[in-house]
């Protein structure tokens, strides 16, 4: 099984070519069901942004090419999109996984929706049962990445739109914007804007002035707030703490005096000016009184530039992260590759460990001395004991390879276990290729001959092969124990899968 | 820079409060087991110091939701938790006044004054910088930490306020005890004169605030000649010759 991600974003790809490819949330899930047919494809998510189309898959081998799902569904000649898909497999498509949900992928780097738009995805691919368990694992840790960049970088701590610099400012000067008076003068979309994310972080009172009395008291009606003749501007302004303006006006509508009768007005309370009109509304010797702060567009667009650059440093930590998390991501991958390996191998050991109690006692019975129920207890607690001494440092072993990546020295312990071997005590029972080999042959009251040598190539003076399940031993935990508890199991897929 | 990362904050906040606690406690504990409340030596006073700053500075967190203060406050409380632990033994007062009552209003209020003095006088500065900031559009990022111009405003008016009372109280009861002590020729002290003369200055200042309605950078650097002639009024210390407690 790989796991590949392939798709097309803003930097590979036109905006004409991503809004043909562009799926709604509402056929997210049919889309990834669609996904899920091509054969050779396990486990499938789609992700579609307007930044982005990106399918993720966990697929065999020889699956069929991804790429053909959307020439197939959106009829696009593959010599057309070739150019700009790009592939990754493996680590980089975690790795490019974790950068676009941690937002360093994104045109505006450190956006919070990105994260948003991966989890709806990934609740329309589980609601199919597209994701179970690999893709399950990959996608409960890339949240838990992109939660930690945000937290540990300041990515997202800084505005770069327009609208929310006015409202970071506005923030800097009053704290808290509950119960400020917003006044818009002017009824441009920007201005509006701004208003609306300033009433969103809880501005009270909003008064709207324009030329066409009608417009503003739309606009008010739209706030809840009230309408202002033009001709009371004047009158009005010193109630507000925040006069956002972007009339058409030739000359500046408030200059200095009109500003130091505001602030008399006010007993000094501060004011702040948000000049978005052009030419400018705000004479800018207004900046020069104590208590007034005016920001024109200039001023609020070189803010955001400077945060969008601050967050490009970040987005190196970002990246930084990243690595390291990709890093220990390979490291659990590689160690529950070797779970289902020793998770036989412990049913292995449970039946040889049966099997050879069983024998020892039936002999004992036929002799006339058969074991007491404390006798039976006793040489079934030694029989469990000595199988975990025996096996508690090569599993240690072979799980710590696993988890360094270190194939040489897995291959070598796999084949001192006796893991690579098929047929009876071994791997891979060609009778029962999907069941644990202790499952697929224990029979109960078998007998092993004394001195029979089997293929694990343990063998005891009493002819018993003492393996016995780690995690039958009270102090000790099973193999596998570690491995799971990183990943949570997926809950189960829901039962109209259409595999 | 330190201070934008959010790991931090969640991480010196609870030691600054487990910090409080031990000291608190260190102190009580060292003032019980001598039998007396009134701190004896310049040790115990920069200690009652420490722990004053720290209480100022978690009471505007739990009210301000702002933790920049933290960024002076608390080296400050560390500096003067630790140079009493490792500096000369200053001598003590060895007068019988020490277990009065009395001296430990004297003593404790005081210091509450003069810690929140501090923190008006802090705030002011950082109201001026961010004011500044703010005016000239700066972009400077390691200043994107500070508070507020309101939150700033707001504390440094309401610690002023407060320590007037402190202040008031502070000295009522050293000159009550000075009066028992040592009568009149106390308050011929140059450095008792200032401090009345301090006082009196506090509350013009006061009064200026509270009538005109005095806001901004005018208010700010009002109070902050008012708090550092207070400052400077706790230096004149070494001038007196009878309130050097520790040659009593």
């Amino acid at each position: 099984m790989k796991i590949c991600l392939t798709g097309v974003n803003h930097k590979t790809a036109s905006i004409d070519l991503r809004e043909r490819l562009a799926i709604s949330p509402a056929h997210l899930a049919e889309a990834t069901r669609s996904l899920l047919k091509i054969a050779g494809v396990r486990e499938a998510l789609v992700l579609s942004t307007c930044n982005r189309v990106e399918l993720l898959t966990c697929q065999e081998q020889d699956a069929a090419p991804i790429e053909t799902f959307l020439h197939d569904r959106f009829g696009i000649d593959p010599a057309v999109l070739r150019p700009h898909l790009y592939e990754y497999w493996e680590e980089e498509a975690v790795r490019h996984l974790f950068r676009v949900a941690s937002s360093l992928d994104s045109m505006v780097i450190g956006e919070p929706q990105i994260l948003g738009q991966v989890k709806e995805s990934y609740l329309a691919a589980r609601s199919v049962g597209a994701v179970r368990t690999q893709l399950d694992r990959l996608l409960q840790r890339t949240f838990t990445v992109a939660k930690r960049v945000r937290s540990e970088t300041r990515i997202g701590s800084s505005s770069v739109s327009i609208a929310s610099v006015a409202v970071e400012l506005a923030q800097k000067i009053f704290g808290s914007l509950e119960s400020k008076t917003v006044f818009l003068i002017g009824a441009g979309q920007m201005s509006e804007l701004a208003a609306r994310h300033l009433v969103e972080q809880g501005a009270g009172t909003v008064f709207v002035a324009n030329r066409t009395h009608e417009r503003a008291e739309r606009l008010a009606a739209q706030f809840g707030g009230s309408a202002i003749r033009f001709e009371d501007l004047y009158a009005t302004a010193d109630q507000a703490d925040i006069i956002i303006t972007s009339t058409g006006a030739p000359d500046a509508i408030f200059r200095k005096e009109h500003a130091q009768r505001f602030l008399q007005g006010r007993r000094g309370r501060p004011m702040f000016f948000i000049d978005i009109a052009l030419p400018r509304d705000v004479d800018p010797e207004v900046n020069r009184l104590d208590g007034i702060f005016l920001y024109d567009i200039d001023d609020l667009q070189s803010v955001a530039a400077a945060h969008l650059a601050e967050r490009g440093k970040e987005a190196e930590s970002g990246d930084a992260m990243i690595d390291e998390e990709v890093e220990q991501y390979r490291r659990r991958m590689h160690s529950l590759q070797i779970v289902p390996e020793i998770m036989r191998l412990q049913g292995v050991v449970d039946e040889i460990r049966h099997g050879e109690v069983q024998r020892m006692e039936s002999r004992l019975e036929a002799r006339g001395e058969a074991l007491s129920p404390a006798q039976q207890a006793a040489v079934e607690a030694l029989a469990r004991g000595l199988s975990n001494k025996l096996l508690h440092h090569p599993l240690k072993a072979i799980k710590a390879a696993a988890r360094a990546g270190d194939a040489a020295a897995v291959e070598a312990i796999r084949e001192a276990l006796g893991l690579n071997l098929t047929g009876r005590y071994g791997f891979g029972d060609p009778a029962h290729p999907d069941a644990p080999a202790g499952q697929a042959q224990a029979q109960p009251g078998s007998e092993v001959e004394p001195g029979f040598q089997t293929e694990t190539g343990f063998q005891t003076e009493t002819g018993s092969e003492d393996w016995e399940s780690p995690s039958c031993d009270p102090g000790e935990s099973s193999a596998a124990d570690g491995l799971e508890d990183e990943f949570p199991p997926s809950p189960p897929a829901p039962k109209d899968h259409p595999r | 820079m330190l201070y934008g990362r959010p790991g931090w904050k969640r991480l010196c906040l609870p030691l600054a409060v487990a910090a409080f606690f031990f000291h608190f406690v260190s102190l009580t504990e060292m003032l019980i087991a001598a039998h007396r409340w009134a701190p004896m030596d310049m040790r115990e006073v920069q200690s009652l110091l420490a722990i004053s700053v720290c209480a100022i500075f978690l009471l505007i967190v739990a009210f301000y939701r702002t933790v920049s203060f933290g960024i002076f406050a608390l080296p400050m409380a560390l500096l003067l938790s630790l140079e009493p632990a490792f500096g000369l033994e200053q001598g003590s007062i060895a007068s019988p006044m020490a277990r009065s009552g009395w001296l430990f209003v004297h003593i404790s209020t005081i210091l509450a004054a003069y810690a929140a003095l501090f923190f008006s006088l802090l705030a002011s500065l950082l109201y001026l910088a961010q004011e500044r900031r703010l005016k000239q559009k700066s972009k400077i990022g390691f200043l994107t930490w500070l508070p507020p111009l309101d939150t700033m405003d707001q504390i440094a008016s309401l610690l002023l306020l407060a320590g007037f009372p402190c202040m008031t109280v502070g000295l009522l009861a050293g000159s009550l005890i000075a009066q028992q002590s040592m009568g009149a020729a106390y308050f011929l002290d140059p450095k008792i004169l200032l401090s009345f003369g301090m006082w009196v200055l506090y509350l013009l200042v006061l009064c200026v605030q509270r009538s005109s309605g005095m806001r901004g950078r005018r208010a700010v650097y009002l109070s902050s000649f008012a708090v550092l002639v207070a400052l400077s009024v706790w230096a004149a210390n070494e001038f007196s010759s009878v309130h050097r407690f520790t040659r009593l």
